[in-house]
């Protein structure tokens, strides 16, 4: 460090800001005392019906609070601390205090509350201390007549001159001084108002995953769109030209390597059509193209074309994203497919809601009942494909009937 | 026949051109969308139009739209609907807007260019001609299971060829019959079904699909 550096410190901008972290710290720290002292108390009387809603708001504020601290930290201190991952409640009263009493980011800040009043004593006690007297020192020669301040030991002029130099190397020193005392907050922000290192890996994690489930979905489609415009377009062509030549072959006269031929051609012809079928199941498996204009749509046509009479119930204010679509797509047509199999129904039904952030399917029939996971209903393989965007799958199925599947996927994963 | 062809794939769009002109017809327009399609019929008048469902600019249905908008801006024009996979959707769509000159297949028809030119004249002739397909479709779907399981097997199979719109004769050279056992055999469905008799064949596949859909 240049003794440029070491005079120029007081004047820069980065020391008034650090000054100005010190001063505020103080009554920060001391309004989130006094916060944290209201939370312990409705603690206290959690086991009352009131205390438990209290407490879980307790935690939620405190969250909040953390995220003015964060900020206040980055705007004056430079602190970059990443957001802890969102707060995202379970659904019903009951999820949401579970996951408000449980939440790890709320409590962290919460334990910033309780560090904060100590490491906010000592920054803003080492600031005032030394910039404060810093300056009264260096204004020293200025005062130091005042008859009012006569019984000060500062009373010649070598003495306030000394005073002034001494008041000259504080302020000096201040902007280091404040900086390391207010090491120990910086580290408490670092430590308990950004995400723990396995809660940024789970968010990461799941960004990537809700990525990787997008793009896949994006790629079948495209994959869909692409054997359509060519290989399918390609394939008619070609049973086509195979089959006008047939017919130009039969006009022509009978010759042993015509024949031939011909049974070349139709060989080919017939390939041609097997192919063209075998691709269009295919493509139909890919990506329902039905699926393009709307998953209200894509349901409507799966139950106009089930063997069973199928009541439809659809309230979906807005679209899901591609890949929970074609995953309710898929449950509906197994589900229903199963309906019509197994359980001997007479009637099946359709419902398909959205509530907070999630969309719920739910399939019912009328027929006997028992279907259990893993049954050779398929209900294993649909259960998997939900959880890959962390939606549920439930299945109530009594000796009897009736059968209600309900599947709960977010709607935008 | 004066024909317009709209089809956004190329290779059949040249497919389909080169078939009809070798076979004697004439091949007015072939475009590559909606929009060109509608100025083509409203410049050339063809007789029919064959028009793939899905094409730009959303590659959905817009095909099937303008199929239903010529049908009702130029009545007398047989349209042909062309897909890829049927919808029964389309079909009802296409049927709403009345029976006479109208036709919904599957693509891959075109490979067998006898059936698929038999059927271009047909719907140019007025007649109404679905996919076997729809008619499997629908009859899979069909809630009448109970009167459909009192039909024979050769029954049945007439039924569907009624509800593709083929006519008897059609119908006695597909299944190798005489021309009077299928007469036969259709008043025997029609008294099973409680289904009034038709003479026209395009009538017979509406009141054949209606039964079923209902």
């Amino acid at each position: 460090m240049s003794f440029r550096v070491l005079l120029a410190a007081p004047a820069r901008k980065r020391a008034w800001y650090e000054l100005g972290y010190a001063l505020v710290s103080l009554p920060i720290a001391a309004v989130g005392l006094i916060y944290l002292l209201v939370m312990l108390l409705t603690a206290a009387t959690a086991a009352t019906f009131v205390g438990v809603p209290m407490l879980a708001a307790g935690v939620l504020g405190a969250r909040a609070l953390g995220a003015v601290d964060r900020g206040v930290a980055r705007a004056l201190l430079g602190v970059e601390v990443p957001v802890p991952p969102p707060f995202r409640p379970r659904p019903g009263l009951i999820g949401w205090l579970g996951s408000a009493l449980g939440d790890g980011a709320g409590w962290r800040a919460a334990a910033y509350r309780l560090g904060k009043p100590p490491v906010a004593v000592l920054a803003s006690g080492t600031a005032a201390s030394l910039w404060g007297s810093g300056l009264v020192l260096l204004s020293c020669p200025i005062w130091w007549r005042i008859p009012a301040l006569a019984h000060l030991p500062v009373n010649t002029w070598p003495r306030a001159l000394l005073a002034g130099t001494a008041g000259a190397v504080l302020l000096l020193l201040a902007p280091w001084t404040v900086r390391a005392a207010l090491l120990p907050d910086r580290l408490l922000v670092r430590a308990l108002l950004g995400p723990t290192r396995a809660s940024a890996r789970i968010h990461e994690l799941e960004t990537t995953r809700a990525q990787a489930v997008d793009d896949s979905a994006t790629a079948l489609r495209r994959i869909e769109r692409d054997l359509h415009d060519g290989t399918q377009a390609r394939l008619v062509a070609l049973a086509m030209s195979l089959s006008m030549l047939k017919d130009e072959l039969a006009e022509t006269g009978r010759d042993d390597r015509l024949d031939q031929a011909r049974v070349l051609v139709d060989l080919a012809h017939r390939n041609a059509r097997e192919a063209l079928v075998e691709l269009r199941d295919l493509v139909r498996g890919i990506h329902p193209a039905v699926l393009d204009e709307g998953l209200e749509t894509a349901l409507a046509t799966l139950a106009a074309t089930s063997s069973l009479p199928v009541d439809l119930q659809v309230d979906l204010p807005r679209r899901p994203s591609a890949a929970v679509e074609t995953i309710a797509y898929f449950c509906t047509a197994e589900l229903l497919a199963n309906a019509a199999r197994h359980g001997g129904a007479r009637q099946a039904g359709i419902e398909l809601r959205t509530r907070n952030r999630l969309l719920r399917l739910r399939v019912r029939d009328d027929g006997a009942g028992g279907a259990a996971m893993g049954l050779g209903t398929g209900l294993r393989g649909l259960a998997d494909r939900v959880r890959v965007v962390d939606g549920t799958l439930k299945i109530s199925s009594p000796p009897g009937g009736p059968t209600v599947v309900t599947v709960e996927l977010p709607l935008h994963p | 026949m004066r024909i317009v062809i709209a089809e956004d794939a190329a290779v059949i769009r040249d497919g389909l051109s080169l078939l009809l002109t070798t076979r004697g017809h004439q091949v007015a327009a072939a475009v590559g969308d909606a929009t060109a399609l509608c100025a083509a019929v409203a410049e050339y008048g063809p007789d029919v139009a064959v028009v793939d469902v899905r094409m730009p600019p959303t590659h959905t249905d817009e095909g099937l739209r303008a199929a239903i908008r010529l049908r009702r801006d130029h009545p007398g024009l047989g349209v042909l609907v062309f897909s890829q996979h049927i919808e029964t959707r389309y079909a009802a769509q296409l049927l709403a807007e009345g029976s006479h000159g109208v036709g919904y297949l599957l693509k891959d028809r075109v490979s067998e260019v006898g059936d698929f030119l038999n059927t271009l004249v047909r719907i140019a002739a007025g007649e109404t001609v679905l996919d076997p397909e729809v008619v499997t479709q629908i009859m899979g779907a069909s809630r009448r299971t109970e009167a459909l399981r009192t039909l024979t097997a050769r029954e049945r199979a007439v039924l569907a060829m009624m509800a593709e719109g083929r006519s008897n004769s059609a119908i006695a050279t597909a299944l190798s019959l005489s021309y009077g056992s299928v007469e036969k055999h259709v008043t025997q469905i029609f008294t099973k079904l409680g289904l009034p008799p038709s003479q026209s064949d395009h009538r017979r596949v509406l009141a054949v699909l209606r039964y079923l859909e209902s």
